[in-house]
């Protein structure tokens, strides 16, 4: 069995699971291991799109 | 300046009472959260560590193998093997039904290739957190 993502994929899962295990790795409580989750998980998104952005603006 | 206050850690318990508790953890990612009875951490962690491994596998990553050379090369391999290593029981079953894969050239497998990196270093954190747990440094 083989399987192919795109890039934009790859990226999200890798964003996802790193999320998650820092999440559960570094804060104390339930609320903040989600809240510290999420919020990395939006700044792997925002660093994703902001230099997709930055490459496809530089290239044209 | 203001001084940061210094953290009092407890003594550290005899080798016999986090020692396994790491062992587990390494072999089995997740497991040292199960053996001290954090299931649903265990699972997450578990969970995303054996998922990156397995995407990494049907990438067709390749699994590092020590090599020396110029800096950045020793450091890339032994890098690499190391993290590789530390994924445990999925990093040996691996090379024993040998599913392990060519470096190739090619986005995909190198992507593969960081997943299954990411695996190890995820497995890493997930052992200290458990080690913490068991020395009584986090609850």
């Amino acid at each position: 069995m083989k399987m192919a993502f795109t890039h934009f994929e790859t990226t999200l899962f890798l964003a996802l699971f790193a999320s998650a295990v820092l999440g559960v790795v570094t804060k104390k409580t339930d609320r903040e291991r989600l809240m510290y989750g999420l919020t990395s998980f939006g700044y792997f998104l925002a660093t994703v799109f902001g230099l997709g952005w930055l490459m496809y603006l530089g290239h044209r | 300046m203001s001084e940061k206050p210094e953290i009092q850690y407890p003594p550290l318990p005899p080798l016999s009472k986090w020692l396994p508790v790491l062992v587990v953890a390494w072999l089995f990612p997740g497991g040292g959260h199960f053996y001290l009875k954090r299931t649903y951490r265990g699972l997450i962690l578990s969970g995303c560590i054996l998922v990156s491994f397995a995407i990494g596998l049907m990438m067709r990553g390749y699994m590092f193998q020590p090599a020396g050379g110029d800096l950045l090369t020793t450091v890339i391999y032994y890098g690499g093997f190391l993290a590789n290593l530390a994924t445990g029981l999925p990093f040996f079953m691996t090379k024993w039904f040998g599913y392990e894969s060519a470096d190739v050239a090619g986005h995909i497998v190198d992507y593969g290739t960081k997943f299954l990196v990411a695996a190890g270093l995820f497995n890493i954190l997930a052992m200290v957190d458990a080690w913490e747990i068991a020395v009584g440094r986090k609850d």
